[in-house]
């Protein structure tokens, strides 16, 4: 028989039960660590329950014994008062420590509870800080035994540094060190940014900085003998630190010893220190590793790169004779290792096969430092993954045999987004549906078990969107796949659209749904990284093709109202692009692209006399424009027109090229100045057929992309208005020139960048080439500041003041304001 | 009001116990799952736990919930590794583990902790009657594996020319047959090998032609040895003619 007694709100079958202890089960006695009672005891400590248990044998009668379970419940948590701070801070006090009703009440819980809040008040600056715990037990409880709980928070008041003084300092100034002091600021109240306080393990820190500052400047033996804070009775505490600098120091001989594989000589062009030179512990430790930088220049990384995992470099001071110490770099190099198997954990969405093959790090391959990290941050480049929690593994490394296995271990994060948005915007209310799988694999989308909730994994782009108003619709699909053919890295893309255009009508306002404008597209394209001249070129081809179709519809873009015009045309583009090492502010390299976009040379072989044609429209308009006739015949005159252009314009005949180039470099420290100059041409094969009033180009502005229905581009250039510098129909060529020198702000953090700019640019747009003057430009400066942020993508705002006068004036168009959303110029 | 909801808002436990197990019976697992959800915890220690537990858990891996029914079932076992369904809990909680697995070219973590699971319950039942479909499971979820490493080693094939770099796979098919000596694709493993190895030697620089000539030889050795019938064999062939001829032209420089 089992019996349970003690203080327990637990029914004696639960108890039993969980115990796992049963009637008529052999016990071994004396009990031992492998007996039921003693693994009954341990399930019961372990529930966290009781305070004490006890198991006993009650009576034995034969070979049959009859247990006894004693035990006693912990206490239970009923209610938490605090007392100190405010109330709006209870809530997350409770929640921290979790003090919740009904947990059992430890010494323990009440310990970490206390140290918890005092070193988070410590840390925000109340040195003083004091918490204590009190608990009272609830009498009125019935079943259980219950208790409360009192916080006493004396946060005491936020002390601030007054004052640090540093005894034993002569060599260096005590600005310098209070420089290199990052964490504990003396009171100052210019500063905003860095508050003055004081945290015990901060300060410390700072300790270290401060004999790192001395190390740099030859003094080796530096050290701190003693520190001590003294509280003032203004609230505030003062810092003194005890100095001991010792001599300055420099460079004896230098001697490698142990190198092999590389020359005394080239090793020396690494280290860059000699004879004679201040001693700087520091940067020797930086220039043989350093460990701030895993790519770093050094000597570690020399032979980390080459296969030497298992070198190890020492420096030696081998006499340090009248302050100059002579030093000995042992280098043990040890034998080059070679990967043996790679692999992958973690990806739980992504396919294998869209990881490996971004993996620089190969079965059989060399072992290099800077594959790994380049690996690494080609993996989070890809977007499936958090590029902060990519990490290589390296397992079973065996110096022996030279090899090693790594394990990349990836954080899968979701790379989906979908935008549902409605406002009002043109006349009326819009709404937009988008969705973008950034991850998707279309070789999953007949599967029904691949939906949870999409088929995802093979690395493939797909983007949906539907954008509907009163007067437009927008329907437009696209998708992409990287590596098309899965051999090589060559990007096959291919999108459809639809949009449809209704015409307003004023005498309902109300779109009048029987005159409309549609436009079909479809476009193929293919990219392709070169490996030669190098591989920061890619060349592109795309096929495209528009169908703009009318009904009705009367726009300043056609001179018929009813009829069709289709657009396909062959893009070709080569493109050079090196700038590093952040794409939302390079500090080096350029980038460079020519594109050249052709249609077909219809009037070559559809026999249709442009020459005759053109003659005709000539003196048709003179009929239309001639007030003096009646109407019906210039309506008439109007009409051919249309009929003429509509032979125009069936199928748009055209050529287009375009170069852009702009250059990246740093100035002084993170400043860099980019120069950027771009051309663009548009012409026809059959002059008598003219050129397209489509694939236009318009200068002036912000640049940014414009609804557009002709496949105008927009050219920026700030300091007037947008495309105020291009005639009605737009330019046939443009060129235009432009410096910027920028200022990053803030790079480091997380959540945004920002940078500021200064600008001088000047361009121009040409109706033809006979026009075209490369010096008649439009010219203009202004500034401006850039903000990027992960969510909303670039956001910016720039000031341009233009020099000349828009056309058609006579004036310097003067000051105006630009806002930049998600472009950069 | 149905039976179903009036037992749903039922206070009395037993009545959804009894309704619980009416469902339970004629298959309806869904509906007898919301039953149980309510009362499990009510049922802790009492004599009918055990039956509930039981029911509980088999419904769960009814409707494919096996993430909940391999942990019901491995409590199960261990509340009650005497009682007479702990071998069925036992297999079906292994079995629970064979289910979870993605596909082989995503991360195989659960195919490891499946196959370890249901290992350990051949090694606890090793007379069970559900012996043969555990070891057909284990020898599923093996070959999960497998294919897995051979595709990695595969794709290196397939990128040796972008990447330049025909040992990778050489040394990937390596592993693959030291790490699988009973694979299903042994024989393709050793084809693509010898393919790697046969194109690195003629693509070779000319300072290690010769022995990467050599080498490709050995695997071609190999590869006929072991497959004698293979449907790559042909091709094989040809590239050993090859292979041969250059390495006549090296004895008759040497």
């Amino acid at each position: 028989d089992i019996i349970v007694t003690g203080s327990t709100s637990f029914g004696a079958e639960t108890v039993i039960t969980y115990s796992g202890l049963r009637k008529g089960q052999e016990i071994t006695v004396p009990r031992t660590s492998q007996s039921k009672i003693a693994e009954a005891v341990k399930k019961l400590w372990n529930s966290d329950l009781f305070s004490s248990i006890n198991i006993y044998i009650s009576s034995i009668e034969g070979n049959v014994a009859n247990l006894e379970i004693h035990l006693q419940d912990l206490p239970e948590l009923k209610d938490v008062k605090i007392e100190g701070v405010k109330k709006s801070k209870f809530d997350d006090i409770i929640k921290d420590n979790k003090l919740s009703p009904g947990v059992k009440v430890t010494e323990n819980l009440i310990k970490t509870t206390e140290n918890y809040l005092e070193s988070t008040y410590q840390k925000k600056g109340f040195l003083k800080a004091n918490v204590t715990i009190t608990t009272s037990e609830v009498t009125d409880s019935i079943d259980k035994q219950r208790v409360n709980m009192k916080l006493n928070i004396d946060k005491g008041n936020k002390v601030k540094v007054k004052d640090i003084v540093f005894n034993g300092r002569e060599k260096l100034k005590a600005k310098k060190l209070k420089k290199a002091m990052k964490n504990t600021k003396k009171k100052n109240p210019i500063r905003i940014f860095k508050r003055s306080k004081y945290i015990e393990a901060d300060f410390n820190e700072d300790l270290v900085s401060i004999i790192d500052t001395y190390k740099e400047n030859g003094y080796r033996d530096a050290r701190i003998i003693s520190d001590s804070l003294i509280y003032n009775p203004d609230n505030t505490v003062s810092l003194v630190i005890n100095l001991e600098e010792g001599e300055k120091y420099t460079y004896g001989d230098i001697k490698f010893l142990g190198n092999t594989v590389y020359t005394d000589e080239l090793l020396n062009r690494i280290l860059r220190i000699n004879k004679g030179d201040t001693y700087n512990g520091v940067e020797l430790k930086k220039r043989i590793q350093d460990e701030t930088k895993p790519d770093g220049d050094d000597i570690a990384n020399l032979y980390q790169n080459s296969g030497y995992l298992f070198s190890s470099i020492t420096p030696v001071e081998t006499s340090a004779d009248g302050n100059v110490i002579d030093m000995e770099i042992r280098i043990i190099e040890g034998k080059p290792a070679y990967f043996n198997k790679i692999s992958v954990v973690g990806n739980d969405k992504t396919n294998d096969h869209v990881i490996y093959r971004e993996i620089r790090t190969r079965p059989g391959q060399r072992y290099s430092k800077a594959d790994v990290i380049r690996t690494i941050r080609e993996l989070g480049q890809l977007g499936f993954f958090d590029a902060q929690q990519i990490e290589p593994n390296f397992k079973n490394v065996n110096a022996n045999d030279g090899t090693l296995d790594m394990e990349y271990s990836v954080v899968e994060r979701g790379s989906s987004q979908i935008e549902l948005q409605g406002g009002y915007g043109g006349g009326g209310f819009i709404g937009t549906l988008g969705l973008s799988f950034n991850n998707f694999s279309i070789k999953d989308i007949f599967k029904k078990d691949a939906y949870k909730p999409i088929p995802m994994g093979d690395g493939q782009k797909l983007a949906l969107r539907l954008q509907a108003s009163r007067f437009y619709q927008t329907y437009s699909f696209s998708f992409s796949e990287p590596w098309f053919g899965g051999k090589k890295p060559v990007s096959f893309s291919t999108s459809l659209s639809h949009t449809k255009q209704f015409l307003y009508n004023p005498a309902t306002r109300n779109a009048d749904k029987d005159r409309r404008f549609n436009i079909t597209g479809l476009s193929v394209g293919l990219a392709k990284r070169l490996s030669v001249p190098d591989d920061y070129f890619v060349l592109s081809q795309a096929i495209s093709f528009q169908h703009y179709d009318l009904k009705n519809y009367n726009t300043g873009l056609f001179t018929f109202g009813n009829g069709s015009s289709n657009n396909l045309a062959y893009t070709i583009g080569l493109s050079r692009n090196n700038t590093n090492v952040d794409p939302i502010y390079p500090t080096g390299g350029s980038n460079f692209s020519v594109t050249a976009k052709l249609s077909l040379p219809y009037s070559v072989f559809n026999k249709v006399d442009y020459k005759a044609l053109k003659e005709e429209r000539a003196d048709q308009l003179e009929i239309q424009n001639n007030t003096t006739l009646s109407n019906s015949t210039r309506n008439d005159a109007a009409d051919r027109i249309s009929e003429i252009d509509q032979e125009r314009f069936k199928w748009l005949e055209f050529y287009k090229v375009k170069f852009n180039g702009e250059w990246y470099a740093r100035v002084i420290g993170d400043m860099v100045l980019r120069p950027k100059v771009e051309f663009g041409f548009l012409g026809a094969y059959n002059n008598d057929r003219g050129v397209i009033p489509f694939e236009r180009y318009f200068v002036g502005g912000d640049g940014m992309g414009t609804y557009s229905l002709d496949g105008r581009e927009a050219i920026s250039l700030r300091g007037y208005p947008n495309q105020s510098l291009s005639s009605q129909d737009g330019g046939t060529i443009y060129n235009k020139f432009s410096l910027e020198l920028r200022y990053p702000i803030t790079l480091k953090s997380q959540q945004a960048k920002i940078y500021a700019l200064a600008f001088l640019e000047a361009g121009a747009s040409y109706d033809n080439f006979r026009d075209y003057n490369p010096f008649a430009l439009k010219r203009s400066a202004g500034f401006g500041i850039r903000l990027f942020m992960p969510a909303f993508g670039l956001l910016g705002i720039d000031f341009g003041h233009g020099f000349d006068p828009l056309p058609g004036q006579a004036v310097k168009h003067g000051w105006e304001t630009h806002f930049i959303i998600g472009q950069q110029f | 009001c149905s039976e179903f909801q009036k037992a749903i808002k039922s206070e009395d436990i037993a009545v959804k116990f009894k309704m619980g197990t009416d469902l339970y019976e004629s298959g309806k697992y869904r509906k007898a799952l919301r039953l149980f959800d309510q009362i499990v915890p009510k049922y802790r220690g009492k004599p009918q736990a055990q039956k509930l537990m039981y029911m509980n858990a088999k419904a769960h891996y009814e409707v494919g919930d096996y993430y909940t029914s391999n942990y019901h079932m491995e409590r199960f076992v261990n509340s009650y590794p005497e009682s007479e369904k702990a071998e069925e809990m036992a297999f079906l909680a292994a079995k629970s583990y064979y289910h979870l697995p993605p596909v082989y070219s995503k991360e195989q973590k659960e195919t490891v902790e499946a196959i370890e699971k249901i290992q350990s319950f051949i090694n606890a039942y090793p007379n069970s009657e559900f012996l043969a479909e555990a070891n057909k499971m284990v020898k599923e979820l093996d070959f999960k594996l497998e294919r897995k490493a051979y595709e990695i080693a595969k794709q290196y094939h397939t990128l040796g020319p972008h990447n330049r770099d025909y040992e990778a796979a050489i040394k990937a098919f390596d592993n693959f047959i030291l790490d699988f000596p009973g694979a299903t694709h042994k024989e393709k493993a050793m084809f693509y090998r010898l393919d790697s190895a046969y194109k690195l030697a003629v693509n070779s620089v000319e300072s290690k032609k010769e022995e990467r000539v050599r080498n490709a030889i050995e695997y071609y050795d190999s590869f006929k040895s072991r497959f004698a019938e293979s449907e790559f064999l042909e091709e094989a062939n040809k590239m050993n003619a090859e292979l041969i001829e250059l390495q006549r032209q090296y004895e008759n420089k040497g």
